[in-house]
């Protein structure tokens, strides 16, 4: 299996403190990496050095082989992302918004493909013709989904995606990023949600003050260990703001 | 790409009542604007062609009469309305429209519209050119204070940017787009005015090709501005983190650059450099029409004499030939003190254009916080009611006003030997005085007097579009 995103000794500093600090990570191809940890632990600042919105202090941030700050459009151009609040323009529908995005990453989809995208991801084709001012969040996070696949992504940048999400449309998005991994890409997801990402990740992260502090598989994670792992890495940190520190 | 983004802000234009009823107001001002001007423009254009048939019935109907006494009542040289006054009124209003071809006096420009306007004419000045100077910039301001920074608040550049999108691709999509908005409202109003303003041209002396060059001339700087306004727009919205601290931002740059510098330079230049009051003028100048004059027996004006004389025959005198010609004397002096008068009333008219010029160039470098200033100067220029279109038209009359009195002066030098200022010019004698046929300056002229007027404002337009591309490229915070 190809190795898709890889964190190398990746480290961000803001002034003195240091929001990322060493990352070592991959990410293969048909790979569900899950980063969970606290507010300011370090795993939006890893995403946005990903996606080149941020420059590494040291270390260096890899897409496909693709050095991010060697290359960007190039590394860009491999990648999906999908934020934590998917943010469209409410005057078009979600069908021109998916079009429009695509075009402007680069690429050209006909219609039947891009509303057969948007069926792939759940959205019903009487949807995909309103306007998105009107569209509930899962709807949005299906639209950013679609947007993704339609760019061909060969890496996937999730940022809390889930957060906010009721049951059954976190359900059902999880349900689509398993499909979109066993189809091949590489998924990186920070989250909050210590169960779905046992439920959903090959590997999980644990990250605090920028140091990713564990790596576990999701079998080992029962019960007990989730309440530890909680316990021991789900508070916040006091250490940055990365919402505010971001260049 | 550019075309995906221009596509996309053009549906939104369209389906936001907001944008659309924004420019409703904008078309229903220019509508306005246009009005008033046409309205204000002809009334002026009639009033002039029919003070003119008066002053020529009147004059060719006088009579027998002593030509130098016709001269003291003369003619009245009558500014034509620039065609495109209704567009852009300038200074007309300010400058007068009518000037007294008086023998001995030199007169200004008469009939200031702004004097005789009441309180509640004022709107009188309302013209496009002011429409399209004052809200054409609050449309652009309206239109694209959101653009990026609307879409960092809203998270869609970040995923933009994030998605491979180009920062300078969406800069440029998003420009044309608000440039092209606010140039196709320019460019409907210029049409229409220059239309209107094509079906007048027969008596304003101005050609039709000339009327369309000037027309495409205030479309291109009135475009230049729209390029300014779009790329500081756009600048101020990429540099601030919110849509709401660049609208802030922006209108005070509007109060700044556009409503306050551009007043405040005209105060500025007028303190500097002061317009003399009309007294002070007039008491100046009657001393140095004295202080000008030489001794009637000096051999400066028995020279000036000579010239006079050989003018109205048409050939050399002989050295003694002066004396002992049989001509009216009275006449001789006459045109003699004009043609000496001529010489102080030209310097003195030289230096009040002159201040004119200072006050205009001072105003010229305060354009450079203002692009505003040099938009203002090149909308007059091109629409022919600047100061300089007052000055041709002042100098003309007055070489017509030289004209004229010469005419009679030398009717009587020659045929009223003897009769001193009982000499009386027959009826058919006032047909013979030229006629005032004024030809307004061509574009040509404005091009070139307002040339440094245009290279700050292609200075301006080249400056932000560098500065926002510059700032755009791979520096837009996401």
């Amino acid at each position: 299996m190809s190795e898709l995103l890889r964190a190398r000794d990746l480290t961000k500093s803001f002034r003195s403190n240091t929001a990322l600090n060493g990352l070592n990570l991959s990410v293969n191809e048909k790979e569900i990496v899950c980063l969970l940890g606290a507010n300011g632990a370090g795993k939006t600042t890893t995403i946005n050095l990903f996606l080149g919105f941020l420059e590494p202090t040291s270390g260096a941030a890899i897409v496909d082989g693709t050095e991010v700050t060697a290359d960007l459009k190039r590394a860009r151009s491999k990648l999906g992302y999908v934020p934590e609040q998917v943010s469209l323009y409410p005057a078009l529908t979600g069908l021109e918004n998916l079009d429009y995005f695509v075009r402007l990453g680069g690429g050209h989809r006909d219609e039947s493909h891009l509303r057969g995208l948007l069926d792939q991801v759940g959205l019903d084709q009487g949807a995909a013709d309103q306007k998105v001012g009107a569209y509930s969040k899962g709807m949005r996070q299906k639209i950013g989904l679609a947007i993704a696949l339609a760019k061909g992504a060969r890496a996937l940048l999730l940022d809390e995606p889930l957060s906010g999400l009721d049951p059954s449309a976190a359900n059902e998005f999880c349900r689509l990023l398993r499909q979109l991994a066993d189809n091949g890409a590489a998924v990186l997801m920070a989250t909050h949600d210590l169960f779905r990402a046992r439920e959903l990740a090959d590997r999980i992260g644990i990250m605090k003050s920028g140091t990713l502090v564990e790596e576990l598989s999701p079998e080992s994670l029962d019960q007990a260990a989730l309440e530890q792992v909680y316990l021991n890495h789900m508070h916040d940190d006091e250490t940055v703001d990365e919402t505010t520190e971001e260049a | 790409m550019i075309g995906a983004i221009i596509g996309k802000e053009l549906t939104e234009i369209r389906r936001d009542g907001r944008a659309l009823g924004l420019l409703g107001i904008v078309g229903l001002l220019l509508v306005l604007g246009l009005t008033t001007g046409l309205a204000t423009e002809n009334a002026r254009e009639r009033e002039v062609l029919q003070a003119q048939a008066d002053d020529s019935a009147v004059f060719l109907e006088q009579g027998e009469k002593n030509p130098h006494s016709a001269a003291h009542f003369s003619r009245m040289a009558h500014k034509p309305v620039a065609p495109l006054a209704s567009f852009d009124p300038g200074v007309s209003s300010f400058m007068g429209q009518v000037i007294w071809l008086e023998a001995h006096s030199r007169n200004p420009a008469m009939f200031r519209a702004a004097e005789d306007a009441p309180e509640l004419s004022r709107l009188e000045n309302f013209s496009i050119a002011g429409v399209l100077t004052l809200i054409l910039p609050l449309l652009v301001v309206l239109m694209g204070y959101g653009s990026i920074a609307g879409e960092r608040e809203r998270g869609t550049l970040r995923q933009l940017v994030g998605s491979g999108a180009s920062p300078i691709h969406l800069l440029l999509g998003k420009f044309i787009v608000i440039a092209g908005v606010a140039f196709a409202v320019l460019a409907a109003a210029v049409a229409i005015s220059t239309s209107f303003s094509l079906l007048s041209l027969s008596e304003s002396g101005f050609s039709g090709g000339d009327l369309v060059l000037r027309g495409l001339s205030l479309l291109f700087v009135y475009g230049l501005y729209i390029v300014c306004l779009t790329a500081v727009t756009l600048l101020v919205s990429m540099l601030v983190a919110e849509a709401r601290t660049a609208l802030l931002l922006l209108l005070g740059i509007w109060v700044v650059t556009v409503v306050g510098l551009p007043r405040l330079s005209a105060s500025i230049a007028e303190q500097v450099y002061p317009s003399p009051d009309s007294a002070t003028f007039w008491e100046d100048t009657r001393a140095s029409l004295q202080a000008n004059r030489p001794p009637s027996e000096s051999e400066d004006y028995v020279a000036v004499e000579r010239e006079v004389v050989e003018r109205a025959l048409g050939r050399e005198l002989r050295v003694d030939e002066l004396d002992d010609l049989e001509i009216n004397r009275g006449a001789l002096r006459l045109e003699v003190s004009e043609v000496i008068d001529q010489e102080a009333y030209n310097a003195a008219y030289a230096e009040l254009f002159a201040n004119y010029e200072k006050q205009k160039n001072l105003r010229r470098m305060l354009s450079v916080l203002s692009p505003t200033i040099a938009l203002q100067h090149l909308s007059r220029a091109y629409s022919g009611t600047d100061i300089g279109a007052h000055e041709h038209f002042s100098l003309e009359a007055e070489r017509q006003r030289n004209d004229i009195v010469r005419a009679m002066n030398e009717d009587m030098m020659l045929n009223g030997a003897g009769e001193s200022f009982g000499y009386l010019s027959p009826p058919e004698f006032w047909e013979t005085v030229p006629e005032f046929d004024y030809r307004p300056p061509s574009v040509a002229t404005a091009w070139s007097e307002s040339a440094r007027d245009l290279t700050i404002l292609l200075f301006w337009g080249l400056a932000a579009m560098a500065a926002m591309f510059w700032f755009g490229a791979d520096r837009t915070r996401v």
